[in-house]
């Protein structure tokens, strides 16, 4: 808890660090390069850049912390009400991509966990190979030529902020949703295919069969929770990658999420909100991970010792 | 032809390396790949039928024909020519990133693992921060702190990939050192009074080296993902540059009228990601590890 306290405050500094100390003139930025130096001098005193970096870095964090991000260089909104929803758009998206992940996960490997090396393993693999070498941008775009172009079932943009109803909801997040599952499940659905072929394998998984039991008690009440461990903790860790991997599924479907935000930020270069964007997701990705580690050791009592 | 081996001492397998149908299939197929791959980056200038920025060669948007073997894009570019002749920055990109990494990262990693004490644990506390920071943020963070006249600047890129990878690399490779110092052939060298960057590259490196390599394979194929996915935000190369995940990314919206536009450099992009995961998992099967991603 308290190393995760402690990354955070480097990751800070470190977003601080890069966006306002590193680089050159940012009023030179936001006002153009043909602004004159009174424009810049004035805009500088304005924004109070002229403090030495340590004492912004400080009063900046002590903001962040009290969910004062700023204002935005741009159009001077404070940032958190621009982020506030965008968040809510973000964390929407992926509840629903991980609804849509951990049962095809689960599905995928038992199916080819049972028939390994048979019809159903191979094409499994198959899919797992060609997902694993494609980026969430080309899956995204095929998904929409399948089911917004072909079929006509999904809109091509999601448009999450004119939704006004549940369904509007599901129809304008489901192709993202599906995009980010299936880059997820890509990684999982291996490592729980091997893991349940090593545990089916095993003395106990035999002895469940010698005594007679269905098949599917077997499978869900014997095999899966010992299977499960390995599998779990990738599961918790593409939490994270979730976090910031919709920065790119996003902007293939124009959701409006912090994703989206991030990027037009740093094309306009607007860098109070490229700080509180990094800040957001680093605590979430930071959060995560943590979690992961807690289920790992939840889960394997023998890690409690470390 | 795996000689099974811990962690820490990978002996380099020279007779492995040295018969060529004995290495594992996947080592051998991933070369093919890569040698392909290699062969269209250094050629293709010579017998791709267009110029990669030449607009207006056909008609938009045409179907692929004898004259453009996969079609055209929105300008009337040939999209056979833009795939074949985008090899070489894509290759380029990838694999100059991958090895600037995988040295700056091992280098640090076995060095800190050596040197120990506080500065190992600064270093790695700061890794340990940079890595907590999702990759694609902090990749946009060094764009957007390098400013605009920079952008599409491939050492920029570079530099962008090698932030985000060594510290991966570093922990890795600090693992491998941990473990290795408190062997007997370090406690020597220290004793003969070596300095530290002559036992790491003298004492360590060698033995990490089998680490070191597969850690190179398991970034390098998925730095032309990361790349792409960069150009694909409008953050990597510039237009007219035939990269993948721009060209991707041009096309996206005429995926109806062309697919080929989309697909091609798309299945570029994929085979080129499999071919580096192959032979990663050949190389780790030579080294007898298994493959960790």
């Amino acid at each position: 808890m308290v190393l995760a306290f402690v990354t955070l405050l480097i990751v800070s500094a470190f977003i601080f660090w890069t966006t306002e100390v590193l680089p050159g003139d940012i009023a030179a930025r936001v006002l153009g390069r043909e602004s004159t130096q009174e424009a810049r001098a004035a805009f500088r005193e304005s924004r109070g850049l002229n403090r030495p970096a340590l004492e912004r870095y400080v009063s900046w964090l002590a903001g962040a912390v009290r969910g004062d991000f700023g204002s935005s260089l741009v159009n001077d909104r404070p940032i958190s009400d621009v982020v506030l929803p965008r968040m809510n758009n973000t964390i929407t998206l992926a509840i629903y991509a991980f609804a849509i992940y951990v049962p095809l996960t689960f599905l995928l490997s038992i199916l080819a966990a049972l028939y390994h090396d048979r019809l159903p393993d191979t094409i499994v693999s198959v899919f797992n190979l060609i997902g694993l070498s494609m980026p969430e941008f080309v899956i995204g775009t095929l998904l929409i030529y399948v089911f917004s172009v072909s079929l006509g079932i999904f809109p091509v943009m999601a448009q999450i902020q004119r939704a006004k109803t549940f369904s509007d909801v599901i129809r304008n997040t489901t192709l993202p949703a599906m995009t980010l599952a299936i880059v997820m499940a890509v990684y999982s659905i291996r490592m729980l295919r091997d893991s349940l072929i090593e545990v089916l394998d095993s003395e106990y998984v035999r002895m469940c069969v010698l005594k007679g039991l269905p098949r599917t008690r077997i499978i869900l009440f014997h095999a899966l929770p010992n299977a499960i461990v390995p599998a779990l903790n990738t599961m918790a860790l593409n939490l994270a990658y979730l976090i910031g991997g919709v920065v790119v599924v996003e902007q293939v479907f124009a959701f409006q999420g912090l994703g989206t935000l991030l990027v037009d930020s740093v094309a306009v270069r607007d860098s109070p909100t490229i700080e509180a964007v990094a800040l957001i997701v680093s605590a979430i990705y930071i959060a995560a991970n943590l979690f992961a580690d807690v289920m790992a050791i939840t889960l394997n009592p023998r890690l409690r010792r470390g | 032809m795996s000689t099974p081996a811990s962690v820490a001492t990978l002996p380099w397998p020279k007779k492995a390396i040295l018969n060529w149908s004995r290495l594992p299939f996947t080592l051998r197929f991933g070369t093919i790949i890569l040698s392909f791959y290699l062969l269209i980056a250094l050629t293709a200038s010579l017998w791709a039928p267009y110029d990669a920025a030449k607009t207006g060669t056909g008609r938009p948007f045409s179907s692929p024909s004898s004259d453009h073997l996969l079609g055209t894009d929105q300008l009337g570019r040939d999209i056979f020519s833009r795939v074949v002749l985008g090899a070489d920055d894509v290759l380029f990109l990838a694999l100059t990133s991958t090895l600037v990494s995988t040295i700056v990262g091992g280098v640090m990693g076995l060095m800190s693992g050596l040197l120990g004490g506080w500065i190992d644990q600064i270093i790695m506390r700061f890794f340990d921060a940079v890595i907590s920071i999702p990759f694609l943020v902090l990749a946009l963070l060094m764009i957007a702190a390098a400013g605009p006249d920079l952008s599409g600047n491939y050492w920029l890129l570079i530099l962008a990939v090698v932030v985000v990878y060594a510290p991966r690399t570093a922990r890795m490779a600090r693992a491998v050192a941990v473990d290795l110092v408190t062997r007997d052939f370090v406690t020597v060298a220290r004793a003969r009074g070596e300095s530290v960057l002559s036992i790491v590259w003298r004492e360590l490196t060698p033995n990490a080296i089998g680490v070191l390599l597969v850690e190179f394979g398991v970034r390098a194929g998925y730095a032309p993902i990361f790349i792409g996915s960069l150009s694909f935000l409008g953050f990597g190369v510039r237009p007219p540059t035939p990269e993948w995940g721009l060209m991707i990314s041009e096309n996206r919206a005429a995926i109806i009228s062309a697919p080929m536009s989309v697909l091609a450099p798309a299945a570029a992009l994929a085979v080129l990601v499999i071919g580096l995961n192959l032979l990663t998992d050949g190389l780790s099967r030579v080294f007898g590890r298994t493959n960790k991603i």
